[in-house]
């Protein structure tokens, strides 16, 4: 793979290439999805090829071929070639200096997903699906996944890095209807559960059979619960939902390819810009943001990103001010800060953009019951239904699969259909309270979309229960 | 296209010997040139092909992909096909691999689009920024799909087609507009144009002001109306959502639950749209009513989803690709029927007092089974006053109720649009939808976001 990647560097530079490089990309992945105690998918998936990225005269070109072979690589840089000497425009660009990369870099399991027997994996969907059952439950479902990245990263400056990702996860849900109101609950959380780059171990650990009982019976519950009014009140908001918060409203308007504009056709933009950096308030004194691709176990680990630039640990919002951007080698060459370390691509025939790696919420202090403990009157917000968020990330609205009253300082009753709205520094400004590191984890995500073509990412987001202040709840049609 | 995906076919069903089988070959070559701040920055070139082999053992199913083309390679796929098989439980209403049948003809594939490389991307890429008074964001882009199927039962299905489609954002500082245009056919490419609407557009959004966030009236552009429907169809117009009772549909088949005026169906046979032959299972495709002057009429079925709901319901040639099984059947060509309306000018009479909405933003689903939906306008949205387009709006936040906003419609344009709805995530598989432009009594603002422009 690295002959291979080196002949696509040479024939790129070759091709009149001022920089090249090459990713050779081997991916397995399997899913087991069982619905109603049917399997509905068990699918085993593999994939490979090359892509070879260029700069011609200051303009990038991309192409990629499945064919790990000399004619696939060399036909790969050619094309790549190719298509940015043809690439209109002005075209300056420089990179920011880098030491080029060198090294492995392999995902720390206990047991490889992969050795686990197809049968046990389905077993034990069909076991967590049993223990969601209930009588107003019409549809339980349940999946696992696992997949093994192999990929070796080859330079024009030097650098020659070989990784191997593991990762697996899952998740469960609850679908109750009755009398025309349907309700759904999910563990550990929605839209196909959390995963982490780990061993099955993490699978294990999730519990989803222990866990199903509840989940499936706050599902029922739910179809009684009466709607969540329309109010503006003081919300606890759990680690999951949280998570998907800094995510949509922290780590995508902090992508420094969003704020130059380069995402505007697809994604959007950002409401920050370059100039914003360490002097921009964006949140309260509670909100302290990391960039981590170093922690072990989070989706956005790596020993090197995809241009080579080396894992590291930065500061995004500190003490809630801006003080640092997701940045590629050519955007921290532009603003002047940094040297890249956040571009990632979804597979060898995907080009590398700007993506968050693992996007920490730093812990707090206190517990949750504590943050409940400081509310009168006010909501505690569980796992996200839906999400919503303007392209320069500032008005965002999300749903919760569940609400719970808090009066006086205690939960009380089950709301169903909540929703919550706000625009993004005010609403981190209004941030009073997160919990400490005993309520703190990370969220899995393995949809996060950009790019065009388009592009997922798998990042994971540590994040505890947190409490914000003046919040419109209740959004209705 | 370097490899025949019908021989791919072919070998991978042959390397499954002794099972019911049946393979499905996916290729693309395509590029697309996407360009921000006027110039191309991220031109990318795929080509890749993926076999698909669904092996079924005792009513137990199991699948496997590849993108090694080898014989050996194939031998591997049937084992792994053939271990997650064993590794499954039988499905009860599983109804057996497809049977062969007589495909529709179709056009959907332009020698002209299909030879197009990264020159010719690039010029029409350069096409559409020299079009925009304003600095151009987007993209062109085109590419040729080949899909082949077969089976142990003797399918064979194949189709090739073509999708070419520019996208800009005219855009500068507090000002932006947004046009687009799609086709399977060289004729259907015209970069410039799009380049000088979405220009015009953004021209004319300068200096937008707030308005009280409430429920208006309002027109929406094909784009926009385009957008609305798909999210609105993910749970509301595939049968899963049907059969387990969480869909808008589900109890409402039959009854009138939207403006008589709307009549919504999927019809892939349409040479307006992006035309196929046959579904992912190879079924041939087949026009589908889901709407019909108001009534809610049915879904689109797959053969699995068909089976279940028993009572003789049949496949309507709607399976997904193997990887959205799970989700169900699926319509990738929606198409609303054009109404009366000659001009938008006249929807814009029509409505009055409202809100005019070019195209929507980053939607979300809040409710499945009352079809709420949320989102922002953006790249263009205006007051409407007296019965013509007034001063520009900020992006606005809706929450709606899809049957809501169609339960009152004054108008709907005679026109209809060919939008794409392909955000060529995982294998290209070109998908479009064919819509008007509606006015609406009620389009209900929920919140106040940002200026347009970048």
């Amino acid at each position: 793979m690295r002959e291979l990647c080196e002949e696509a560097v040479a024939a790129a530079l070759g091709a009149g290439a001022s920089y090249a490089d090459a990713r050779v990309v081997v991916r397995r992945s399997q899913v087991v999805g069982t619905r109603n105690q049917r399997v509905e998918r068990l699918d085993d998936s593999e994939t490979q090829g090359i892509g070879v990225r260029v700069l011609v005269n200051g303009a990038w070109g991309f192409a990629c071929d499945r064919r790990l072979s000399a004619e696939g690589a060399g036909a790969a840089a050619q094309k790549a070639c190719a298509f940015a000497k043809a690439a209109p425009g002005g075209h300056r660009r420089d990179l920011a200096p880098v030491e080029p990369g060198q090294g492995e870099f392999r995902t720390q399991v206990e047991r490889d997903p992969f050795e686990v027997a197809l049968p046990d994996k389905v077993e034990l969907c069909l076991r967590a699906e049993r223990a969601l059952e209930h009588n107003d439950v019409q549809v339980t479902s349940a999946s696992v996944r696992a997949q093994k990245e192999h990929k070796v990263f080859v330079s024009s400056e030097g650098a020659a890095i070989e990784q191997e990702l593991v990762e697996c996860g899952g998740g469960i849900d609850a679908l109750a209807s009755r009398n025309g109101v349907t309700q759904i609950r999910s563990y550990p959380s929605a839209h196909g559960g959390s995963s982490s780059q780990a061993g099955w171990e993490f699978v294990e650990g999730l519990g989803l059979e222990r866990e199903a009982p509840r989940v499936g019976e706050q599902a029922a519950a739910l179809l009684q619960a009466p709607p969540c009014p329309s109010q503006v009140t003081t919300v606890v908001i759990d680690a999951e939902q949280t998570a998907l918060q800094v995510h949509e409203s922290v780590g995508h308007p902090t992508e420094l390819d969003r704020v130059y504009g380069t995402e505007a056709a697809y994604a959007g933009t950002s409401f920050l810009k370059p100039e914003d950096l360490g002097s921009l308030r964006y949140g309260s004194e509670h909100m302290n943001v990391t960039a981590d691709s170093t922690t072990p176990g989070g989706l956005g680990s790596f020993g090197f990103d995809d241009e080579g630039v080396p894992a590291d640990r930065e500061p995004i919002v500190a003490a809630g001010m801006l003080s640092g951007f997701l940045t590629s080698r050519e955007t921290a060459a532009k603003i002047g800060s940094g040297s890249g370390g956040s571009m990632r691509a979804d597979n060898w025939n995907r080009m590398p953009l700007v993506r968050m790696t693992n996007l920490h919420l730093e812990p707090g202090v206190g517990s949750l019951e504590e943050l409940i403990g400081g509310v009168d009157e006010g909501l505690y917000l569980e796992t996200n239904k839906s999400w919503s968020i303007d392209d320069k990330r500032l008005n965002f609205q999300f749903g919760t699969q569940v609400a719970w009253e808090i009066k006086n300082g205690k939960l009380g009753g089950m709301l169903r259909d909540a929703t919550y709205t706000g625009i993004t520094p005010e609403f981190w400004g209004s941030l009073d309270g997160v919990a400490g590191r005993e309520a703190w984890h990370m969220q899995g995500l393995t949809n996060c979309g950009k790019g065009q073509p388009g592009q997922s990412a798998h990042v994971s987001h540590g994040a505890a229960p947190c409490r914000f202040r003046n919040v419109q709840v209740g959004v209705k049609a | 296209m370097t490899d025949d995906v019908r021989d791919v076919a072919a070998r991978a069903v042959r390397a499954a010997a002794g099972d019911d089988a049946d393979a499905l070959v996916l290729s693309e070559r395509s590029g697309l040139a996407r360009f921000a701040s006027s110039e191309v920055h991220q031109p990318t070139l795929i080509e890749n092909c993926v076999v698909t082999l669904r092996i079924v053992r005792d009513g137990k199913i199991g699948t496997a992909s590849t993108n090694r083309l080898d014989d050996d390679a194939l031998r591997l796929l049937a084992e792994r096909a053939g271990a997650a098989a064993d590794s499954a439980v039988p499905e009860e209403n599983f109804p057996g691999l497809p049977q062969p049948e007589q495909l529709p003809e179709v056009d959907g594939f332009d020698e002209a689009v299909a030879s197009a490389g990264a020159d010719d991307q690039a010029r029409y890429a350069r096409a559409a920024i020299e079009a925009s008074s304003v600095d151009a964001y987007g993209f062109f882009t085109s590419g040729v799909t080949e899909i082949a199927i077969a089976s142990t039962t003797g399918l064979e299905a194949h189709q090739a087609m073509t999708d070419a489609t520019t996208l800009v954002i005219a855009a500068g500082e507090g000002a932006s507009g947004y046009a687009t245009q799609t086709s399977w056919s060289a004729d259907g490419i015209d970069p410039a144009a799009v380049g000088r609407e979405a220009a015009e557009k953004a021209q004319r959004t300068r200096g937008a002001q707030q308005v009280e966030p409430a429920p208006y009236r309002a027109v929406l552009e094909p784009y926009a109306v385009a957008d609305l429907i798909s999210y609105f169809a993910f749970d509301a117009f595939g049968a899963n959502g049907l059969l387990e009772g969480r869909s808008y549909l589900a109890g409402r088949i039959g009854e009138t639950i939207v403006d008589e005026k709307v009549t919504i169906g999927d019809d892939a046979l349409d040479q307006r749209n992006l035309p196929k032959r046959f579904d992912f299972e190879g079924v041939a495709k087949h026009r589908v009513p889901l709407i019909e002057n108001g009534v809610a009429r049915g879904v689109v079925w797959d053969r699995t989803s068909a089976a279940r709901a028993g009572d003789g319901q049949r496949s309507t040639g709607h399976a997904p690709p193997p990887i959205y099984r799970y989700f169900g059947p699926y319509p990738f060509a929606l198409a609303m029927d054009g109404g009366d309306v000659e001009t938008p000018d006249e929807l814009v009479e029509l409505v009055g007092d409202g809100i005019y909405v070019t195209r929507l933003h980053y939607l979300g689903v809040v409710d499945p089974r009352e079809g709420v939906i949320t989102g922002m306008t953006r790249d263009g949205t205006f007051r409407i006053r007296d019965g013509k387009i007034a001063e520009p709006l900020v992006n606005l936040r809706f929450t709606v109720s899809v049957p809501q906003m169609l339960a009152d419609v004054p108008g709907i344009s005679r026109e209809q649009q060919l939008v794409n709805v392909n955000d060529f995530y995982g294998e290209r598989y070109p998908i479009a939808a064919l819509m008007p432009a509606v006015a609406t009594a009620r389009f209900n603002i929920t919140g106040v976001g940002s200026d347009p422009g970048i």
